[in-house]
């Protein structure tokens, strides 16, 4: 045959099976859901990543065990789809993106840093994927206003407050000097302004506020804030650098009244890596695993505790908690819309509406019910903000006042004479 | 006051570690006319070898150091003919697929390292990590001190054995013309094999001291890859002395930056400072390099 015609040929015969392949999208027939997960599994944060992963993971096997997720008659079972952001915004968003098209998931469980949130978000507007992230903290992921993102753990303006709040009150002698340190990302920065102004409005003076690279070696720093003698350090960033600020101040004598941290102190990491020298540490949380809460897929919060740490070897933390209970949210929300798997454009768009409706009351986490309007849209802002201290090893809930289960230990004793 | 000599040896101190990441990377290159890209994965094999020793073995890592120097020295002698290979492939661009073939094993190590280890961080405690020195209000970590002094044990040791053995004038000849070298007898595969066993030696050496300084985890390695390429830019190629100054003024910088400037500011002076050399001293700060 002459050379055009087997051209034209092969065009048209490549065309028909294109469009073929294309057509069947849309009409994917499936019994179970395909559940994207975006977190850190290499890279810088893997750590955390995997506090999430475990969360996400626990969720997806227990809610197999009993069935699924229900939905009108039927149950479906769920099937974890991940994708690895490596600690970075941009290598997230691409992951995100390659998973959303070549995978065609339901719904999306979300990252473990609010960098990567805050880099997904758009992609998931422009695909209408609704996605919980069960980690994320920074409030600026809010103030954004995606209407497909969502997240389990209030803001840290709204809980950064407390631990302040807890020292400038309910402690004798009160502090008067703060100074406070500050990873540039997205999150620990949020942390240390957080501080910041909680501590301006108690009246306490920053005798030092820096934000700093991540990797920077804190010696120097400590060195310098030694020298101001401040009753306060507090610290917005991620394990590694609570333990190497510890570290650091162990080895220069710097001993403030007290150590302020958030995020970290309450992963399995820090207490294990330092010891007796992690004991004393303050925090901030919304959830610790001696909260009782009746849970519909764990049963109880004791009994996701107690399922976490033999699945594990560790305790959970409310990180890896917050990121349990996403899950449940959506199998509310998918009940609600009876939208078996799987999912078209449209359900999708309708999912993100319910999600905005649901109320729980009984989650293993508390009550969830996300904001739809304000600075902090699609957050879960009705858990309330506790003070804790780690006291051999455990998280003790230590304000506020009305809450609390010991009194804060203030000033802590020296690392040195531990 | 206080505060400035604190600085200026908080600086100086740091600045020995970088050093001993350095000298290996700078005479590697002088040598080998490579440019190692996984410098820094070395530095994160060091610490973790010492963790692994102190967690099954239970024995104080520091106390441990000759025995990881021979150790990285075995594995560093074993892997260079590897390198050689690439170096060697009859190529226009040579040097250039040396280049990404040691990216390709900063990957790997990094990429092997979180699969073999986990995603833990983790740390070393020794008997001086608790330990400080004080001298005249100053406050010195006993683990830093011992760090520098080891670095610049080494690094004496260094010069004296390049120096004054004949071992050492051959590298030194290689180093300067490889050819004319082979000429006069030297045999250029064992001396490369030679001087990449030192540098692998004494940049798990340096592993050693960051991770009980700081903490160990798979991903730790690539700041020391950055640092290792300004030492040796702002000391210029190839140049040991250099890379000492380089070395102390990298740490000078980073203390007196983060305390007096603020820590934001700290990688961009240092680039700044990178850059200017690059504009206006290309040798290198003692102006040896080449």
């Amino acid at each position: 045959m002459k050379k055009s015609v087997v051209m034209l040929l092969s065009l048209v015969i490549v065309t028909a099976l294109v469009l073929a392949g294309c057509g069947g999208q849309s009409a994917e027939k499936r019994d179970y859901y395909k559940v994207g997960v975006i977190t850190s599994l290499s890279g810088s944060e893997a750590y955390g990543g995997n506090v999430t992963r475990r969360g996400y993971e626990l969720w997806s096997e227990t809610v197999n065990k009993k069935g699924g997720i229900k939905v009108g008659e039927k149950s479906y079972q769920v099937k974890l789809i991940f994708a690895d952001d490596q600690s970075d915004p941009n290598a997230g968003a691409d992951a995100a993106q390659r998973m959303i098209t070549s995978e065609n998931v339901d719904f999306i469980l979300g990252p473990y840093t609010s960098g990567v949130t805050m880099a997904v978000a758009p992609i998931l507007e422009k695909y209408k994927i609704p996605m919980i992230t069960g980690s994320a903290e920074s409030p600026l992921i809010w103030r954004q206003k995606f209407k497909y993102t969502f997240g389990t753990i209030p803001a840290v303006d709204l809980t950064g407050s407390t631990p302040i709040s807890t020292l400038a009150k309910d402690v004798q002698p009160a502090p008067k000097t703060i100074a406070i340190l500050g990873v540039n990302d997205t999150f620990s920065k949020s942390v240390a302004e957080a501080f910041k102004a909680a501590a301006e409005k108690e009246g306490l003076q920053v005798v030092k506020y820096d934000i700093v690279p991540a990797g920077t070696d804190f010696t120097p720093l400590i060195s310098a804030i030694k020298g101001m003698n401040p009753d306060i350090l507090a610290v917005g960033g991620h394990e590694k650098e609570h333990m190497e600020i510890i570290k650091a101040s162990k080895s220069l004598g710097l001993m403030p009244k007290v150590f302020l941290m958030h995020y970290g102190i309450t992963t399995p990491d820090f207490i294990k890596n330092l010891g007796k020298d992690s004991d004393f540490v303050m925090g901030a949380t919304v959830w610790t695993p001696s909260l009782v809460y009746k849970d519909d897929v764990f049963g109880s919060n004791k009994e996701y505790v107690e399922a976490a740490r033999i699945r594990y070897g560790t305790m959970p933390d409310y990180t890896e908690a917050g990121c349990a209970v996403t899950g449940e949210i959506f199998a509310a929300a998918l009940a609600k819309i009876n939208a078996p798997p799987a999912l078209t454009e449209e359900q999708r768009e309708k999912l993100a509406k319910a999600l905005e409706e649901v109320k729980l009351d009984n989650t293993l986490y508390g009550p969830i019910k996300f904001a739809t309007e304000g600075a902090w849209y699609h957050n879960n802002t009705g858990l309330k903000a506790l003070t804790i201290q780690l006291m051999k090893g455990e998280q003790v809930i230590v304000g506020p006042k009305d809450v609390k289960e010991k009194d804060p230990v203030y000033p802590v004793p020296a690392m040195s004479s531990r | 006051m206080e505060l400035m000599l604190q600085t200026l040896i908080n600086g100086l101190l740091i600045g020995g570690i970088f050093i001993m990441i350095a000298v290996g990377f700078s005479l590697a290159f002088g040598v080998m006319d490579i440019i190692d890209f996984a410098v820094g994965e070395w530095v994160m094999l060091g610490a973790f070898a010492a963790y692994w020793i102190q967690a099954l073995l239970k024995i104080d890592p520091l106390l441990m150091l000759p025995a990881i120097f021979l150790l990285f020295g075995a594995i560093g002698y074993g892997f260079q003919p590897v390198l050689q290979k690439v170096i060697n492939i009859k190529h226009r661009s040579a040097a250039l697929m040396a280049l990404a073939f040691t990216f390709g094993l900063s990957t790997f190590f990094r990429g092997s390292a979180l699969t073999l280890w986990g995603f833990n961080n983790r740390n070393i405690t020794t008997f001086l990590s608790e330990q400080n020195i004080n001298v005249f209000g100053i406050t010195l970590p006993a683990l830093r001190c011992v760090a520098t002094i080891t670095a610049v044990a080494v690094t004496v040791a260094f010069m004296l054995f390049l120096n004054k053995t004949r071992t050492g004038m051959a590298i030194r000849a290689a180093a300067e013309n490889k050819t004319v070298a082979g000429l006069m007898g030297i045999d250029g595969t064992q001396v490369s094999r030679l001087v990449y066993a030192m540098y692998a030696a004494l940049t798990g050496m340096a592993g050693v001291f960051i991770g009980a300084i700081f903490s160990v985890n798979p991903d730790m390695g690539l700041r020391y890859t950055a640092f290792a390429f300004f030492v040796v830019v702002v000391g210029g190629m190839g140049s040991l002395s250099g890379a000492i100054v380089a070395g102390l003024l990298l740490g000078l910088l980073a203390s007196f930056v983060s305390v007096y400037v603020g820590g934001s500011y700290i990688f961009l002076i240092l680039f700044l400072f990178l850059f200017s050399m690059l504009i206006f001293l290309p040798k290198g700060v003692l102006g040896k390099g080449v």
